[in-house]
């Protein structure tokens, strides 16, 4: 056995906790979890059935934990995992799996496979068995601190242009502003006209806010890999600088998996309560509009439906504001079939859209998402997540799609009017 | 005319008709054109000069670009290269104009993402925060006017 392999087995058996043994001694082999899976149904591909992605880590805990298993293996009736096997699985356990969370919730035991699926991350990691893709954004985080390789200059260059752009200035490392602003990266290359929504929305509903230089970016690559000690990393930098700003409440960008990793896991990685509240920026723009500080001018006239990030809708359960939200903008607001809770994930998410060799496959299983939009035929498709944006954008210049995505913030800010 | 801030440069893009408005756009983005290697961004801007371009060339053209930006952009986990990533803005900033009206806040907001595409360059040089687009859209904006003053 290679001291790799080793690694990775070991850290697999660590892995196995109560929950995954009860998940494992409960699941009744009924394929449920494939039919939630777009990468099966798009496929029909069997291999890419939900909890078949955790059969090397099922065949540890039969062996290590099950007296059945025990005694097969002193038989010599035990087929020991395998380096070949975690390469051959590296395509199941992170290509075609996007962390969505539509096999949990449909489990009829309970199982909660994305845990599961997390928890073998951890092993193939440590066994060397994860994508480059995602090694790589792992070395820039440690490295940089940031999985894209943003440095605080680039940052700078982005507030710079975008008060240029719209006028207004973007405060950095205030003492004691009430919101902390962080960014994906994602937002930062790609969409600085977030930045820019984020600055006329709280001028607007005159709120204090701040970027931190310390505290700018939001994405976990971490908790993609399923690397807990790396994910602690990125969180505490985080804590810290909110800390440091003395902070009320931590904004979390339109990214999924920075809002799971921060708002659900962030305190249980750095082992105490936070000293301040995480919410979505989705969730900020609900308190502002229930509260009537968004009064906006204007409607969209044109066709418009919502694509619920996974983390935000089904692991976060935001689900109605973004609704409440839309309808602020839109006369004519369309729901896709399935939308909300049991919505299907674009194919890109934790961390699928930066293994390239995973491209085809994302291609294939955006097809799902490409039959909820022919249902509702669209003008334009608004959603919360930098990620599921170009991912969703990909799909749709493949298949030759016309349909234009855009961020809800920036949407909402269109219909801010200019102050006096 | 002279062009000093971004105040008068949005006035100046507002005052133009359509067609004209269009054409200086395509220009502004022009100035911007050494960031990007891509044919069918040059293909689009070199229709969005023509005030004789039909509904149907647009259209072909709009398409190019939009797969020019769409291909342009950086995914999510990958090493951002910031060069590559003024292609990206430049291929915005061009679907901006491959249309056949230009209304004067695509006309800016055209300039803005040309002006972020040199934002990535200087970033991708280590060159700090500076940015002379602006100057240089400003003089660009007053060459285009001033040859259009002279063939009227």
């Amino acid at each position: 056995m290679s001291a790799s392999l080793d690694k990775g087995v070991r850290v697999l058996k660590e892995m196995i906790d109560a929950p995954i043994a009860s998940y494992f001694s409960s699941c009744v082999h009924c394929g449920i979890c494939a039919e939630a899976c777009l990468f099966y149904t798009e496929t029909g591909d069997p291999k890419y059935t939900p909890i078949h992605k955790l059969e090397p880590m099922r065949r540890i805990y039969e062996q290590e934990y099950t007296l059945i298993g025990r005694l097969k293996k002193l038989a010599g009736l035990a087929k020991a995992v395998t380096d070949e096997e975690l390469a051959e699985w590296q395509e199941l356990v992170y290509n075609s799996c996007t962390l969505c969370g539509r096999c949990s919730v449909v489990c009829p035991v309970g199982n909660d496979i994305v845990y599961m699926v997390r928890k073998m991350r951890e092993g193939m990691s440590a066994a060397g068995h994860s994508p480059d893709g995602l090694k790589g954004a792992v070395t820039r985080t440690i490295n940089i601190g940031s999985p894209m390789g943003v440095k605080l200059p680039a940052v700078k260059a982005q507030m710079k242009h975008v008060e240029a752009d719209y006028g207004i200035e973007i405060p950095l490392d205030k003492e004691g502003a009430e919101y902390l602003v962080l960014l994906s990266s994602m937002e930062i290359i790609n969409f600085p006209e977030y930045l820019g929504a984020i600055a006329k929305i709280m001028r607007h509903v005159g709120k204090t806010w701040t970027l931190s230089s310390e505290a700018f970016e939001a994405t976990n690559a971490g908790m993609q890999i399923g690397n807990s000690d790396l994910a602690r990393v990125i969180v505490s930098r985080i804590v810290a600088g909110a800390e440091k700003l003395k902070v009320k409440t931590v904004i979390s960008p339109e990214c999924g998996h920075a809002y799971t990793a921060l708002r659900w896991e962030g305190a249980n990685l750095v082992g105490r309560p936070f000293s301040f509240q995480v919410q979505h920026i989705v969730e900020v723009l609900e308190e502002f509009r229930a509260a009537g500080m968004l009064r906006l001018e204007g409607m969209e006239t044109d066709r418009l439906t919502f694509h619920d990030p996974c983390q935000l809708a089904r692991r976060g359960g935001v689900i109605q504001p973004q609704r409440n939200l839309m309808k602020l903008v839109a006369k004519e607001f369309v729901e896709m079939p399935d939308a909300g809770f049991m919505n299907w994930c674009c194919g890109g998410g934790g961390g699928a859209s930066s293994i390239e060799e995973g491209e085809i496959l994302r291609i294939e299983a955006f097809q799902r998402k490409k039959k909820q939009l022919d249902v509702v035929k669209p003008d334009r498709l608004v959603t919360a997540c930098a990620n599921c944006r170009i991912v969703m954008e990909e799909g749709l210049e493949h298949y030759k799609m016309d349909l234009p995505v855009i961020g809800l913030a920036e949407t909402i800010a269109e219909h801010i009017p200019d102050p006096q | 005319m002279a062009i000093s801030n971004d105040k008068e440069f949005k006035a100046a893009l507002a005052a133009l008709d359509n067609c004209d408005r269009r054409q200086a756009t395509a220009y502004l983005i022009r100035q911007a054109l050494d960031l990007t290697q891509d044919a069918r961004v040059k293909a689009g801007l070199d229709l969005a000069v023509r005030c004789d371009a039909s509904e149907m060339e647009f259209s072909t053209a709009a398409a190019g670009v939009n797969s020019a930006r769409v291909a342009s952009y950086t995914q999510c986990g990958h090493d951002a290269n910031w060069t590559c990533q003024a292609a990206h803005f430049v291929a915005r900033a061009a679907q901006e104009c491959v249309k056949p009206e230009v209304s004067a806040g695509e006309a800016w907001e055209a300039a803005m993402q040309a002006r972020m595409a040199r934002i990535c360059q200087h970033i991708a040089a280590g060159e700090g925060t500076s940015n002379r687009e602006a100057e240089a859209q400003y003089r660009a904006l007053e060459d285009y006017l001033q040859a259009k003053g002279s063939a009227s």
